[in-house]
């Protein structure tokens, strides 16, 4: 059974246009920045929300964010 | 990080990759047309439990049912049901279960009865996409290696690497430290150890890599419909080299000899 590509971090910067910057907690990167998904409609994601990136395929400082994590 | 399995742990993965690995031949000579996918939940269930092991996938956050059967688009995770097969399917079967604390994983796609040349080429190149990855698998390469080898095989012949799931190390739980991708530069990401457990597991799509998520929140379709294909195999890296814990009909002998 096949894992999801997907790990938790924390929205440390909002950018323009959709994007953010986001902290991974595990995965020993910093951070990437991550454009929301279509799916997800996250309206006023701030700071220090806890969200779930689904990182990019070539690209590893860059992912999307999938959901909000509680 | 991970974390390295002792000669006596590698003996129950063994164990219960060899339960696995037997119901998947069950499993495999079972699905023929009008079979429903949930008759082939209930045979793994009995397989399993009947050799004295645990299903991994039941309850697994959630999941259902102790097989993951994925049917032509379908990628991976897909919940047994009503659906019957029908000839010409390409049917993934994916199973996992545990043995003293040890997890077992392994997948393999077959057809139902007589299947198109090109559905036949995507499972071909899966699997030998595949035994590359197994091949990489020394003390001192690295993960980054193995998705390399995947992902060249794939697109040189034509097919595409699902990026949204992963291989990944198995053992005490059923998806441990490292993340496997199938795909990436070589020479990155963790080096490999004498004693790491792997589940390697590519997934191709004949069509665009894209995939979502049905309604169900597990089934994984390919974006544009096409056809999917997944193998996996549960890979130890030994001292000499891959030891195939989940080894399958063609490698019987190497395992039995490692």
């Amino acid at each position: 059974m096949p894992d999801r590509r997907e790990v938790n971090g924390r929205v440390v910067e909002s950018l323009p246009s959709a994007l953010f910057r986001v902290e991974l907690e595990a995965e020993g990167r910093p951070q990437v920045t991550a454009h929301l998904t279509p799916e997800a409609n996250l309206l006023r994601l701030r700071q220090g929300d806890g969200v779930v990136v689904e990182l990019s395929g070539g690209d590893a400082r860059r992912g999307r964010i999938v959901r909000r994590r509680n | 990080m991970s974390t390295t399995k002792s000669w006596s742990e590698l003996q129950s993965m063994h164990r219960a990759c060899r339960i696995v690995v037997d119901t998947l031949d069950v499993l495999a000579q079972a699905a023929q047309p009008g079979v429903t996918t949930r008759e082939l939940d209930r045979i793994s269930r009995d397989c399993i439990e009947k050799a004295g092991a645990k299903p991994a996938f039941l309850g697994y956050r959630g999941y259902p049912a102790t097989l993951c059967i994925s049917v032509n688009e379908e990628v991976v995770h897909g919940i047994p049901g009503k659906r019957k097969l029908r000839e010409g399917d390409i049917v993934g079967l994916d199973l996992g279960c545990i043995v003293a604390g040890f997890y077992g994983d392994s997948a393999r796609t077959v057809g139902v009865g007589k299947v198109s040349p090109e559905a036949q080429r995507l499972m071909d190149v899966t699997e030998q996409s595949l035994m590359h990855a197994i091949a990489q698998c020394h003390p001192g390469r690295r993960i980054g290696d193995i998705g390399h080898a995947v992902q060249s095989h794939a697109e040189a012949s034509g097919f595409s690497v699902v990026r949204q799931f992963v291989g990944h190390g198995i053992g005490t739980s059923l998806h441990e430290e490292p993340q496997v991708p199938n795909y990436g530069p070589p020479g990155r990401r963790e080096r490999l150890v004498p004693g790491m457990c792997l589940a390697l597991e590519p997934m191709l799509n004949a069509g665009r890599p894209e995939v979502r998520t049905l309604g169900d929140g597990w089934t994984a379709v390919t974006a544009d419909g096409s056809l999917s294909a997944h193998f996996e195999l549960s890979v130890a890296v030994m001292p000499e080299g891959p030891w195939v814990l989940s080894a399958p009909y063609p490698f019987e002998g190497k395992a039995a000899s490692a």
